[in-house]
């Protein structure tokens, strides 16, 4: 293999110039003529029938240009997911009934906010207010007298306001728990959380008079959203453009289609103008997507070595009042379980109960920080219970390389023995494990118990989900430079930086000669978006192959100019040389010129696409998790080191330790980066950050009261790569997930941590100082009695 | 009502007529037109907006513009010529402190403040003066780095990398 010049290092990320020179355009920052201001009007009860809608007073208001209802449009209902098992089921303004506050009745364009305020206010709404549920054992016991919806039609289960279930089994559960010698129950729960996206929800759309809508959106992933704006507007696809803007964040909190930007597009569509939408902070916190909280039940059975014989589990997620995505957690919940550790039998349910809160979205993890809080809690547990090193019981049942997933996938070169041993090694764990009650005083009278805990967590890297493929373009210019287009959309993660460096490694050119062309879908070809973990893999490997389509024809250009064969041919510094003898060359510039004078006329034009699992035909069922899931998987292990004060509950996380097999990274610094803000994101999980409800209004909706990680709340966050796959140029690579895996091992780390220093074990989230204090007092009472 | 003001940005002077409740970022972004300055919350709790005002950082989304009448105000975009970036927005880069950046322009106008009246800043310092502004992307550690590293490097984007 030869040396690489730019993948696997840590070049500087190229929007970096823009986005620290306030250069980088985002959605708000795009100014037209004429551009009009879109609000919506929004259901004030968590539960109600609308009688009626009366706009006339708004409409007569000077600068009112449009009003739009659930009657003005098609009709046409959206979801998170969209399969016959589980059908759309949002509208995209409300049609007789709302089912939770912040739900969308009725969308104004007008001239600027002022008179926007005003019509809104305007517009009377008669109710028939109904009885709601919120809370999901009300929401799901037999006897509740509030129906959301009606049952899904194929679970038979005697519960209420099931919106999905997934379940499977393997191996016989039952005589799994008869070979057991220990069998151990628990019970955790994860409470709700938002993404605190710094960029607000905003979408801009002209509909201009060239028979195109021109969009602008804050998304994860231009292609999708396309797809839905055109099934709700009824529109074709072709004749959509939502165009290229940075997008300050996301963390799986921008992918559904959102009403706002139907009704930017209804709106501009029915004024002739540009109108823009963008969400108050307020209105994001009360009515758009929050996280999945998750309820996780475990029975799991083990011999006396460990070996785990049999699990059962069952999950239960709080989807709000639709579908969202909640019914795909409960299914990612499953898959969450089952990768780490081998389980020969086993059983799992997932239910997804609708209530009247706003309904879910994705939050980076999507169900992965929740799924191993518990199991990574419960696997400790079980250790102390078998009198068993914790690390022992987890190299005892982690998978190991080539190991195939009882859903028939396959771990490849899965690095987790590998990541369980160097994270014991390097943060000294087992010696410094039960050591730590050493309690340091800070005074006397508040002593601070430091502590160590492990978690482990494995996350999926791309997955078949629409428009299951990503597609690259690289073309060349008459300087021997490139264009790249490509449909991956930025929004943090550093996507253009990693593919110019595979574009780059390639064709062996420099960043600077690398313009990007992103996220356009009219100009850039489909793309899987940021929002399946698999851009660096699926787009990057679509972009291998576009730049590698370039470096073929560069080649056989080249060796019929120079009459050399292209195996003794050479590419550096915008040239193609003789390897043997060097000073025989012809520059990317006369190949260019060569290519189209003998080609006939071909400009040099590469293509590739990239499709993972490319003989299965759809992602895994999520009612029974049937079919393959994803060919890549990545796996971790984190290491908290914590410091309780047993004065006032507080916890600091003072380390963290990421150990995780990414394959291999292709930039090593922007890798660290998404580790960092990941540990960030946990500790805000584990510490801060709780959205408060109650009857299904938010009581914090702000950031004053939301209290999210600042400057002051950092972890020092060390990373140790666990390298299993690596990159050649001419061939295919296997990276592994690292966007949104590592927020999972680090919660469960967290929380064995606590246990570690103070004996108190964590069953809920988040692990707030009344909850310390309340549970130190219970210890220290139980130690009385005894 | 409205009312003339003049606000000097970035060493131009702007003559504007505004009603009296129009914000200092609105001035800033619709009526002068420089985009550089974002708006995460519009209500004083995110830090997205930081200007400097006269020196000082402020949030533009809780100032009224009448009230900057006759002031210097310093935006993103006078940080630097936005071609070569000052030693913080350059730390920013080197140090992997921006991911969506969108509350780069604010952190680095709060550190750009830190920097000027404290060219040593220690870490406590750093922390204290970006504290209302909030990032999701970085969790603080690389915006520490940047921060602390420009106030003691002045090597360039050249010097790519750090493995």
């Amino acid at each position: 293999m030869g040396e690489l010049k730019l993948v696997g290092k840590s070049l500087l990320r190229i929007d970096g110039p823009d986005k620290t020179t306030g250069k980088a355009k985002y959605t708000a920052d795009r100014k037209l003529p004429g551009m009009l201001v879109g609000g919506i009007l929004r259901s004030p009860h968590p539960h109600a029938k609308i009688l009626n809608i009366n706009t006339e007073k708004a409409e007569k208001l000077l600068g009112v240009k449009a009003i739009i209802s659930g009657s003005d449009t098609r009709g046409v209902k959206h979801g998170f997911v969209e399969t016959p098992r589980y059908p759309p089921d949002q509208n995209i303004l409300a049609d007789d009934v709302v089912r939770h506050v912040g739900e969308e009745i009725v969308a104004v364009a007008a001239t600027n906010y002022k008179v926007l305020n005003d019509a809104l206010n305007l517009i009377e709404v008669t109710y028939e207010v109904l009885p709601a549920v919120f809370d999901v054992a009300e929401a799901m016991h037999p006897d509740c007298k509030v129906q959301i919806h009606p049952n899904h039609p194929k679970v038979k289960d005697d519960f209420c306001n099931i919106a999905g279930k997934t379940e499977t089994q393997w191996g016989d559960i039952e005589e799994g728990f008869k070979q057991a010698d220990l069998i151990c129950v628990d019970r955790f729960e994860s409470h709700l959380r938002t993404h605190g996206y710094l960029e607000p929800q905003t979408a801009i759309a002209d509909y201009g008079g060239d028979g195109t809508l021109h969009m602008w959106i804050s998304s994860m992933g231009h292609f999708v959203k396309r797809k839905k704006l055109a099934s709700t507007l009824g529109m074709p696809e072709g004749s959509i453009q939502i165009h290229k803007a940075y997008v300050g964040g996301a963390f799986g909190g921008k992918i559904d289609l959102f009403s706002h930007e139907y009704c930017a597009a209804a709106l501009s569509i029915k004024t002739g103008r540009p109108v823009k939408f963008v969400a108050t902070r307020e209105e994001i916190f009360t009515a758009y997507r929050h996280g999945q909280p998750l309820i996780s039940e475990i029975k799991t059975g083990v011999k006396k070595d460990g070996t785990i014989v049999a699990q059962q589990l069952r999950m239960i997620n709080n989807a709000g009042a639709y579908k969202g995505s909640g019914v795909v957690v409960i299914f990612l919940a499953w898959g969450f379980v089952m990768l780490p550790y081998r389980v020969k039998n086993f059983k799992y349910e997932g239910y997804s109960i609708f209530t009247n809160n706003p309904p879910r979205a994705p939050l980076r993890g999507h169900g992965a920080p929740q799924v191993r809080f518990a199991l990574e809690s419960h696997m400790d547990i079980i250790a102390e219970k078998l009198k068993m090193d914790p690390i022992a019981l987890r190299l005892k049942n982690a998978r190991i390389p080539g190991e195939e997933l009882p859903n028939g996938d396959n771990v490849h070169n899965c690095g987790l023995q590998a990541c369980i041993q160097k994270a014991v090694s390097k943060t000294d764990f087992s010696k410094r494990r039960h050591c730590f009650p050493n309690t340091e005083k800070i005074s006397a009278h508040r002593p601070i118990k430091h502590g160590i805990g492990l978690g482990v967590s494995s996350y999926f890297g791309g997955s078949l989900i629409y428009p299951n493929s990503s597609s690259a373009i690289v073309k060349m210019n008459d300087d021997g430079s490139v264009d790249l287009l490509t449909g991956a959309i930025e929004l943090g993660q550093g996507s253009e930086t990693v593919l110019c460096q595979i574009v780059g490694e390639e064709l062996q050119l420099e960043l600077e000669d690398i313009r990007i062309i992103s996220s356009d879908t009219a100009t850039t070809p489909q793309d899987i978006g940021a929002w399946i973990s698999g851009m660096t893999y699926v787009t990057g490997n679509a972009v291998r192959e576009a730049a590698g389509g370039v470096r073929e024809k560069i080649l056989q250009v080249a060796a019929e100019q120079l009459n050399e064969r292209v195996e003794n041919l050479k590419l550096e510094n915008k040239s193609v040389l003789v390897a043997a003898d060097p000073a025989q060359r012809i520059s990317y510039r006369d190949v260019f010129n060569a290519s189209i004078a003998n080609s006939r006329g071909d400009t040099i034009i590469g293509k590739g696409h990239w499709r993972t699992m490319r003989d299965e035909p759809f992602h895994p069922s999520l009612a029974t998790t049937k079919g393959r899931w994803s060919e890549n998987y990545a796996f971790s292990v984190q290491v908290a080191e914590v410091a309780v004060d047993t004065e006032t509950g507080e916890i600091k996380l003072l380390k963290a330790t990421t150990v995780h097999d990414c394959g291999f990274p292709i930039n090593p610094q922007l890798v660290k980066g998404q580790i960092d803000g990941q540990v960030s994101l946990a500790l805000g999980h584990a510490f801060m950050e709780d959205v408060m409800m109650k009857n299904g209004y938010t009581l914090n909706p702000t950031w004053l009261d939301y209290r999210m990680p600042l400057i002051h709340n950092v972890a020092d966050s060390k990373e140790v790569d666990v390298i299993t796959e690596s990159y050649q140029v001419g061939r295919s690579f296997r990276t592994k997930e690292v966007g949104e895996g590592l927020v999972s091992a680090i919660l469960a780390a967290i929380a064995n941590a606590i246990y570690d220093a103070t004996g108190l074990r964590m069953y809920t989230t988040p692990f707030s100082p009344e909850k310390v204090l309340k549970g130190l007092k219970l210890l220290d009472e139980n130690k009385g009695l005894r | 009502m409205k009312q003339a003001i003049e606000l000097i940005i970035n060493g131009e002077t702007h003559d504007l007529f505004v009603a009296s409740n129009v914000t200092l970022v609105e001035a800033i972004r619709d009526n002068v037109g420089l985009l550089g300055t974002k708006v995460g919350c519009d209500m004083g709790t995110c830090g997205a907006c930081t200007v400097l005002l006269e020196g000082k950082p402020i949030l533009s989304c809780i100032t009224l513009a009448v009230e900057c009448n006759g002031k210097e105000i310093t935006t993103i975009e006078g940080v630097s010529d936005g071609v070569t970036l000052s030693n913080l927005q350059e730390a920013f880069v080197r140090k992997g402190g921006v991911q969506c950046g969108f509350c780069t322009p604010g952190m680095i106008l709060s550190g750009t403040a830190l920097l000027k009246k404290n060219s040593k800043p220690k870490v406590d310092e750093v922390a204290k003066a970006l504290e209302g502004n909030l990032c999701r992307c970085t969790g603080y550690n690389r915006i520490i780095d940047a921060v602390l590293d420009a106030s003691v490097s002045t090597s360039h984007l050249q010097d790519q990398g750090e493995k």
